[in-house]
């Protein structure tokens, strides 16, 4: 296992090295003025200060290795745009918001999609099969900013007595309940149909026939034989969705006002922003690699089947 | 079976009820509900930086102008008076100004302000080392411009800068030609003072709240970056005792929706920064709906390369409705436009040209006239577009517009960066057209007039008229107001007069819109330049009433 581990931390290396160049050429190739932020040209003595003080004057392959020794020594440099602040203060600070909107996203989503998902296979074509698949879908199907936006309007504005919500902001836990719905709600809805549609096969099998044939309760047979195995898919999916929630939390940062790292991720983008945007991508593609390393690990505990074939 | 999975959907739904009823038990956190002097504004962005020499936009302008005191303020017809200075004078060549500072400014850890303050921070606003943007403000000023494009033996030019605090209470400034708005100019921003320790210990990191040293009306309580700004009354203010404010808690809602919604469920007081578009009909019949002039001028550039009659430049200003896109898509009563410099722009009467290619509603029987008299006209024309709300649409109504006059536009959305480099100047062969805007940097209409030089970096319209550039000059030579609108004026001719070479057509001057609670309706403002002064701001008495 730590071999196994091991190896995979040290796969990271190459892979960070491609991303670094992709998002090196990438930036460059599209072209846009880091330094011009309004309408206004900006008069070329300035745009040479600019440029030596943030050495976009050297030629490319100086400032890329430049780029690459700062990410290995975690010096990630000053924002080009931001002008009192630097990268690794920018993950610092803004970082923890969005691992947390998506921690409590992903949490929301196993809570209540697990449950859905076993209660739908369980009554399968049943009304409650019918409406919790209706739901679902719902969820799946109406974008995250529409969502959002509803949830402010109802339950933060026209129920807001009642219900006490603000309508935006990070603050208080009362803050974190409606964003984290409108994250959650999609991979919710993904759950639940992947557990109810393995938990339907799974019952078709015939180790299940013989676990009830055996005399054991239905309620162990469910939990500890079934839901065991449906999941996996649940697993294999949680590592890049959880991924996902982190990086692509944008929308919902933006209308909930969350001081995520998404905005700053979108806006260093349009402003062309280089170190933030270096910065950031790398720090996401480490992320994403390190939840699809957890996912393999976990597999390996829930299907025994992999350990074998790994040894 | 059917008790198990009771039990399942029993839990599941013990679960869902928990997580609301602990949300009914919570009441809001920090309300926006008018306490006694404490207030909360969404100011709709972060201040991307509170160094008053790197600040460029008007968010931190504004911030920025109550944490700190500025030689001279802008008035209410925005002329200038006395703020840390308590007066000035400019010799009779004009080149030359001298202020006379306060004796009793104090910096938050202590520090007298004194001229020497000055003297450093706008050096260190021009030096080359800082990179700051809008170090060409200081251009005006003796050694400025060559100080901050030197590349060695800096320090020598550094001293030759004509900035000079004679003595604790006296700066000197010498400028490079009389500038009547200079000390108009001054009130800006880019103009404040640092304290010099500060920067000094702190490096770039002098601007955090727990770090930073001011010397104004309010001081900077906390910040958290895209989160929250709160600004605390100065107890040692010499003014502090009009002030009514305790308080100003910030909130950083950049989505319009949400900062609409959040006014409504009364957790700010106030919203800046511009209200959507799409709920303008809406929120136009609030009483809580605020609208105030700004010095800006909406408008659309042509390339007059690939627009080369100007009859057609004409014909097309004359084509667009104005009032139809003002009331219709734009929706905040804007002004329609007669010339280039907004109305309340010091001196407006003398300077606008009136023209008769800009009508308030469109003329389409004259600009087919002219159209006909168009022997090669353009008839494929491209419209570049920001991507910004709004903008759009309006460039959907022109479209129409402009189709009656058998012209096809073809419109073009790009990213604000990608929509920079096309225009640049020089603008891309293939743009014909393209949509932009003009905010007043300071308070004459130098500022907008002079874009429109061949050499200037902001005129991506191809359009070259020496004649224009020495008029432009020679208004830069007189410090007689009177016979400098006058010059205004001809300039304004020479691009909108009857003759007129047209190279921009103005669509309209901005207003500033925001939502404002009961409680401070009457004191709460914004001036035309975007700058908001707390100090005016009381609360009324609103009787703890809802404002949804």
């Amino acid at each position: 296992m730590t071999g196994f581990v091991i190896r995979r931390l040290l796969w990271t290396i190459p892979v960070i090295l491609l991303v670094i160049f992709f998002t090196f050429v990438l930036m460059r190739q599209i072209e846009g003025n880091p330094f011009r932020t309004s309408e206004r040209a900006v008069p070329e003595s300035i745009q040479r200060n600019l440029e030596r003080r943030f050495g976009l004057d050297q030629p490319w392959y100086v400032q890329y290795a430049k780029y690459v020794q700062g990410v290995f020594t975690f010096d990630l440099g000053p924002s080009l745009v931001l002008r009192n602040r630097d990268v690794n203060e920018i993950v610092r600070t803004h970082f923890p918001p969005s691992l947390q909107l998506g921690a409590f996203a992903m949490i929301f989503a196993l809570v209540f999609g697990i449950p859905l998902g076993m209660l739908s296979a369980l009554r399968a074509n049943t009304f409650l099969d019918y409406s919790a698949m209706f739901v679902s879908n719902v969820g799946f199907a109406i974008p995250s900013f529409l969502i959002s936006t509803l949830l402010i309007y109802f339950f933060a504005l026209k129920w807001g007595d009642w219900t006490g919500l603000p309508t935006s902001g990070w603050d208080s836990w009362q803050s974190k309940i409606l964003p984290t719905i409108a994250l959650g709600l999609g991979p919710m809805a993904y759950f639940a149909r992947l557990v109810r549609g393995t938990m339907l096969e799974t019952l078709q099998q015939d180790y299940i026939r013989t676990a009830r044939a055996k005399g054991l309760r239905w309620r162990r047979v469910v939990i500890v034989h079934t839901l065991r195995n449906s999941l996996i898919p649940v697993v294999t999916a949680a590592g890049p969705i959880l991924g996902f929630l982190i990086t692509g939390s944008f929308i919902v940062e933006q209308i909930f006002a969350i001081p995520g790292i998404g905005t700053y991720y979108v806006d260093a983008v349009e402003a062309r922003d280089y170190s933030v945007v270096m910065g950031l991508t790398v720090l996401l593609s480490v992320i994403v690699i390190l939840a699809n390393m957890v996912v393999d690990i976990l597999y390996g505990y829930l299907d025994p089947r992999t350990r074998d074939a790994r040894s | 079976m059917k008790k198990r999975s009771k039990t399942v959907l029993l839990l599941g739904a013990a679960l869902a009820l928990s997580v609301f009823l602990t949300a009914c038990a919570g009441g809001d956190d920090d309300g926006g509900q008018a306490a006694d002097g404490v207030i909360t504004v969404n100011w709709g962005t972060e201040p991307p930086s509170l160094d008053p020499g790197l600040a460029t936009d008007t968010t931190s302008s504004s911030i920025l102008l109550n944490l700190m005191d500025p030689l001279v303020i802008l008035g209410p017809d925005l002329e200038p008076q006395p703020s840390l200075a308590e007066s000035w004078e400019t010799s009779q060549d004009g080149k030359t100004v001298t202020f006379n500072l306060r004796p009793d400014g104090k910096w938050t850890n202590g520090d007298p302000v004194t001229a020497n303050d000055f003297e450093y921070s706008w050096k260190r606003t021009i030096s080359p080392e800082l990179a700051a943007d809008y170090a060409y403000q200081f251009f005006g000023i003796v050694g400025a411009s060559d100080y901050n494009s030197c590349e060695k033996n800096c320090d020598a030019m550094k001293d030759k800068v004509g900035v000079h605090a004679t003595n604790d209470r006296t700066l000197e400034v010498e400028l490079t030609s009389a500038q009547p708005w200079f000390v108009q100019q001054v009130a800006h921003t880019s103009f404040l003072p640092v304290n010099q320790k500060t920067v000094e210990q702190f490096g770039e990191r002098w601007t955090e709240a727990s770090n930073i040293v001011t010397n104004g009306p309010f001081e900077l309580a906390r910040w958290d970056h895209n989160s929250r700004i709160d600004l605390v009354k100065s107890p040692d203010w010499r003014g502090a005792d009009e002030i009514q404010l305790e308080r100003v808690n910030g909130r950083m809602i950049s989505e319009g929706t949400t900062a609409v919604q959040a006014f409504e469920a009364d957790e700010v007081d106030a919203t800046v920064g511009g209200l959507p578009p799409e709920e303008m009909s809406r929120l136009k019949a609030l009483p809580e709906y605020a609208q105030y002039p700004s010095l800006g001028t909406y408008y659309y550039g042509v390339n007059v390369e690939n627009v080369p009659d100007v009859n057609q430049r004409r014909a097309m200003a004359l084509a667009i409705d104005r009032r139809s896109i003002i009331d219709n898509v734009a929706q905040a009563d804007q002004l329609p436009a007669t010339g280039f410099t907004p109305d309340g722009m010091p001196g407006f009467d003398q300077i606008n040209p009136n023209s008769e290619y800009l009508p308030e509603t469109a003329d389409v029987e004259r600009a087919q006239e002219l159209m006909n008299q168009v022997s090669n006209p353009a008839k494929d024309v491209t419209l570049v577009i920001n991507d910004a709300p709004g903008h759009r649409e309006i460039a959907v109504a022109v479209q129409d517009m402009w189709s009656e006059l058998g012209i096809n536009v073809e419109i073009q959305q790009q990213e604000w960066a990608q929509f920079l480099e096309s225009i640049g100047p020089p603008p891309g062969k293939d743009i014909d057209t393209f949509r932009l805007g003009w905010i007043a940097d300071y308070v004459d209409a130098m500022n907008f007039l002079e874009l429109w030089t061949c050499d200037s970096g902001n005129n991506s319209t191809n359009y070259c008229d020496p004649q224009y550039d020495q008029l432009v000059d020679e208004a830069r030579a007189t410090p007689d107001n009177a016979e400098r609108y006058d010059l205004y004026g001809q300039m304004e001719e020479k691009l909108f007069g009857p003759d007129g070479a047209m190279p921009v057509l103005p669509i309209y001057w901005y207003t500033f819109t925001q939502l404002e609670n009961k409680s401070i309706y009457d004191t709460f403002g914004i001036n035309q330049l975007g700058q908001i002064d707390l100090r005016d701001v009381v609360e009324g008495d609103t009787g703890g009433d809802e404002n949804v």
